[in-house]
């Protein structure tokens, strides 16, 4: 006999004894006697959330013993304060020790929807349940043939009640949906290991006829599963011991039903309108306890600036006047004939050229954006990070023009690489430091960036130069960088009479270029994204910086943001390689990896050949020298257009993001192609900066010393 | 109403209920409980009775795998044998951002020796073994790779009793406070100086164990002085609701753990431990025996200090 089988026995025989104690025709009255029941399907679909089930349990066949529910009542209302949407009371007393005299508790306490859980076995048991106000009735379809299952659903909806009808797999779905349940519960347990699998959810509940209410039903223990379920379309959740052991029950509850809204707020707004802290299941916070004041610092002032027309006004005239917005959208014909060649489509091809802003590249915009927020917060120092040098330059720039004392990090692989760029920061009178530890690169800047912010957060503001890093970072130097994409759009159309785009490609490092001219077209499903990431030596030689190709990079936390990362298989962060400085980093800006898990944006590489050739394309084709991370996007351009082509396009419009200008890759370049000789490349290295991370920054006794550099 | 209509029904169901003492031990044998735990916090138990005592509790850290697997076995017998009474079991992590010079090299001479996350309940075992309490510290990333779950359960049965998350804050650690909940696990997070009120209560709220609190804004490291701003920071702590604080970061000489011992729960010292293992580069191990040497005595004389703090 399986537990089911003596279960379902059990209750029959339970259900006799009391039959004879209160006869059918008595409880029969008794019911007609009830108040109305609540129409709980009302209860179990909302479109801003996820109910919440909660349940008083104290045990369970598979769970066990859980724990003394001496006042269930009270409980109910630590559930119902909670934010739960209806209660479930168990009533089967071998197995899982509950009690019609438990549901009667809860029913004179609570005011929301109470579900009676038990073994169903006849009507009987659907008649004595309205006796005693149930709402809602389970049906477990494996424990009852077709013409019961009927019966007992036709009587329960009769009587006013909801009925979940609950099944374990494709086929009790089939008999569940056949006898025409509109409330299925879906128990999708793995009976081997007793875990619970949301994938196996999801299959099974991508069978279900629309207007059925979907109700996850096993292991949802806590936020974790409930955010799991609610992306996988759970229209509602039931949740036992994960509330009812709880040390708080009303926190616990409240827990859950704050997932669901997160999730349900997420699923109905604009893609192009998200706000962090989260994207999907990516960004959040993963920083020490010491910066939380200086993020929520940062937010609230950036919130207040967003807010008011003179922050706007005066960034727009900085824009214009300092930085030479609006940037250029330039047709490139003969860049679009190369690519014709390559591939055979007919497209027209147009370059939005950030690298003809002032500092050559889409780093000012959000550099100036920041350093408008330092003045707000009244901060007096800045640091920063920078790989390409791009950035360090754009903050450089900005504290000169500003007056804020400025501190790069770089990391010394990316120092030696763009020796130029170092020379244009301490000309712009940044300091700038050399960083030694780790693998010497932009992820590495960062961690020194990060120990000197912890530091001296009282002054310093951390000018973080992607949409990568803690909340609001990414959603703040989106917001910064989208000015790439509206302007795109409307030169586009005014310029040049074209509606819109068919697709759009950009470099993806950290992502802020992408993201920037990507944000205007996220809601326009005809606008095809594409997104290339750095292939170094291709995927297979592990010299790369690929994130999202298949075996590359796995969900994790890195540098204060929860995304897509580049890790061994300890979680150690994985060593990355790329010819470009700017896209050589571990990790990827977390709305990326959302765009890229719901689809939006297609995900591939340039390899360090690919983008060398496009560069060299460029350049021959229409004069414009771009950098090698833009050279990424260019490379890709020609995968675009295959894919285009595969889709049946035949005269595609293409915008290309040239996110910044390639003087400073001039002896990367002029080596790659031979121009210059190993002497005259070496020259061209820098001699070494003169201040190390490790003698110079904010660990280990120059804490101090970083303190009053800040003054 | 039809509560009183149906008494004779619940006057059953009460009747059968009694069977529950029966049932509830039925259940213990027959199934595995996968419900919250409530086992007590070992931490809290040993800081209340050293609280009884009017001592502060001397926490020691040190990394494992560093400078190799067995060594760091060796280094931690030392410790608690030297008088440290709880032991944070540091995981290598190749971007500490929390973390100073000393405890970067030895991080990365772990992991460069092939220090594997999987090896750290072996140490954990070490120093329950020895008589102390074992705690993990470790950046979130290694846990969640490793699988919070996972890591939980296997943490628990090498009688592991908390761990210490530098870069995980209350906020985003659902997935750790139910996974600890579960396993009756310590979960310690750190609050700083410039923590507003709002932030410590919020920390103290979800923390079990004790609260770590930051000696000063910084990453680890020895310091010369130490500020009055721990003291502060202890007092607004338990203020917000901690029941235990201890502080680290910056504590490096027995002088100072008396001074912060006089005030705090606990004291915590990690750079001046694991600097004894390193040679006078800062960056490379020292002959084993002589650091093992070193190590006794730094950490006997620390315990000196701390224990006698308020004598």
């Amino acid at each position: 006999m399986s537990v089911l089988d003596e279960l379902v026995a059990g209750a029959l025989e339970d259900q006799q004894a009391r039959e004879r104690v209160v006869p059918l025709e008595a409880i029969k009255r008794i019911a007609a006697d009830a108040p109305a029941p609540i129409d709980a399907r009302r209860w179990l679909k909302r479109e801003d959330g996820v109910p919440v089930i909660a349940e008083i349990k104290r045990a369970s066949p598979s769970k066990g013993y859980l724990g003394d529910i001496p006042d269930p009542a009270a409980l109910a209302q630590q559930y119902e304060s909670g934010g739960a949407s209806a209660i479930s009371v168990l009533t089967e007393k071998r197995r899982f020790l509950g009690s019609l005299d438990d549901f009667d508790q809860v029913r004179a306490a609570v005011h929301i929807p109470l579900l009676r859980k038990d073994f169903m076995v006849n009507e009987y048991m659907v008649w004595e349940s309205r006796a005693h106000g149930a709402d809602i009735v389970l049906l477990i379809v494996a424990a009852l043939d077709d013409d019961t299952l009927s019966r007992l659903l036709k009587l329960s909806e009769s009587l006013g009640m909801t009925v979940l009808v609950e099944a374990h797999n494709r086929e009790e779905i089939a008999r569940a949906v056949a006898i025409g349940a509109t409330v299925i519960g879906i128990n999708a347990r793995n009976l081997k290991n007793l875990h619970v699998d949301v994938s196996t959810y999801g299959e099974l509940a991508a069978d279900l006829p629309s207007n059925v209410i979907r109700v996850a039903e096993s292991g949802v223990f806590g936020s974790v599963e409930v955010d799991g379920y609610a992306r996988a379309g759970a229209d509602a959740v039931l949740v036992g011991e994960g509330v009812a052991t709880a040390d708080d029950h009303e926190e616990a509850v409240h827990a859950l039903a704050a997932a669901g809204t997160r999730v349900k707020a997420s699923e109905q707004r604009p893609l192009s309108t998200h706000e962090g802290p989260y994207f999907g299941q990516f960004g959040g916070r993963y920083v020490p306890e010491a910066l939380v004041g200086a993020l929520d610092e940062l937010e609230s002032v950036y919130t207040a600036a967003k807010a008011d027309p003179e922050f706007h006004k005066e960034f727009a005239r900085l824009n214009r006047q300092y930085v030479g917005r609006p940037s250029s959208l330039t047709e490139a014909p003969r860049f679009a004939g190369r690519i014709k060649d390559k591939t055979g489509l007919n497209a027209r091809v147009f370059l939005k050229r950030e690298d003809l802003n002032h500092t050559g590249a889409h780093k000012i915009n959000n550099a100036l954006g920041q350093a408008l927020l330092v003045k707000r917060m009244g901060k007096t120092r800045v640091i920063a990070e920078t790989g390409a040098g791009q950035h360090g330059v754009a903050t450089a720039t900005v504290c000169a023009l500003f007056g804020l004392k400025c501190r790069i990090y770089m990391g010394q692989i990316d120092a030696r690489r763009q020796a130029l760029n170092v020379a244009r920061m301490r000309l712009l009178g940044a300091e700038v430091v050399e960083v030694t530890q780790g693998t010497r690169i932009l992820k590495d800047a960062i961690n020194e960036a990060l120990r000197d912010w912890v530091t001296n957060v009282e002054n310093t503001h951390y000018l973080l130069g992607t949409v990568a890093g803690p909340h609001p970072f990414p959603s703040m130097v989106r917001d910064f960088q989208k000015i790439i994409g509206e302007e795109a759009k409307r030169q586009l159309n005014e310029e040049y009479g074209i509606d819109h785009p068919d697709a759009v490609c950009a470099c993806v490092g950290g992502g802020s270029n992408a993201i920037g001219v990507m944000n205007a077209f996220l809601d326009d499903d005809r606008v095809n994204l594409y997104g290339y990431e750095a292939g170094g030596n291709g995927p297979e030689s592990g010299e790369h910086a690929i994130r999202f190709a298949p075996g590359t990079g796995e969900v994790g936390m890195f540098q204060g943001t929860r995304s897509y990362l580049l890790e061994d298989k300890e979680g150690q962060t994985l060593d990355t390689y790329s010819i470009s400085a700017g896209l050589d980093y571990a990790s990827v800006g977390p709305e990326h990896s959302w765009l890229k898990d719901i689809g939006r944006v297609n995900y591939s590489w340039a390899t360090d050949d690919e983008a060398m050739s496009a560069f060299k394309d460029l350049c021959e084709t229409e004069g414009i020298i771009p950098a090698i991370e833009s050279s990424h996007a260019l490379a890709g351009a020609y995968k675009a257009a295959a894919d285009l082509k595969a889709k049946g396009y035949s005269n595609p419009v293409m915008l290309i993001n040239i996110s910044g200008r390639g003087d400073k890759d001039v002896a990367t370049a002029g080596k790659w192609f031979g121009y210059l000789t190993d002497e005259q490349s070496k020259a061209l290295e820098a001699n070494g900066a003169h201040g190390t991370s490790s003698d110079n920054t904010a660990t280990d006794g120059a804490a101090e010393q970083n303190s009053t550099d800040g003054e | 109403m039809i509560m009183t209509a149906i008494r004779t029904d619940n006057v059953q169901s009460n009747a059968l209920t009694g069977s529950q003492v029966g049932s509830q031990a039925d259940f213990q044998a027959d199934f595995q409980p996968l419900g919250i735990s409530h086992r007590p916090s070992p931490t809290e138990t040993l800081l209340a009775n050293l609280k009884a005592k009017d001592t502060p509790a001397f926490i020691g850290y040190l990394p494992y795998g560093f400078p190799d697997a067995q060594g760091s076995l060796d280094a931690l017998r030392c410790i608690v044998e030297n008088g440290v009474d709880i032991v944070e079991i540091g995981l290598p992590y190749s971007d500490p951002v929390m973390d100073g010079l000393v405890i970067q090299a030895a991080s990365q001479i772990a992991i460069g020796q092939g220090e594997r996350l999987e090896g750290v309940f072996e140490a954990v075992r070490t120093v329950a073994q020895a008589g102390a309490i074992p705690l993990i510290m470790s950046y979130w990333n290694l846990i969640f790779h490793y699988g919070v779950e996972r890591f939980a359960t296997e943490f628990e049965a090498a009688g592991g009793a908390g761990l210490i998350t530098p870069d995980l804050i209350p906020d985003e650690a659902g997935e750790w406070i139910e996974a600890s909940q579960r396993h009756g696990l310590d979960r310690i997070f750190l609050v700083s100086p410039d923590s507003s009120d709002e932030r410590l209560a919020a920390v103290a709220r979800h923390a079990r164990g004790f609260v770590y609190a930051a000696s000063r804004m910084g990453v680890t490291g020895e310091r010369a002085t130490l500020s009055a701003s721990p003291q502060e920071l202890v007092r607004r702590t338990r203020q917000a609701g901690a029941s235990n604080v201890c502080v680290g970061i910056g504590v490096s000489t027995p002088e100072q753990g008396a001074q912060v011992g006089s005030y705090a729960d606990g004291v915590i010292v990690g750079s001046a431990l694991v600097h004894t293992l390193l040679d006078d580069t800062g960056t490379k191990v020292r002959d084993l025996h002589e650091g093992l040497d070193a190590l006794a005595a730094t950490t006997a004389a620390l315990s000196k200090g701390i224990h006698e703090a308020r004598r």
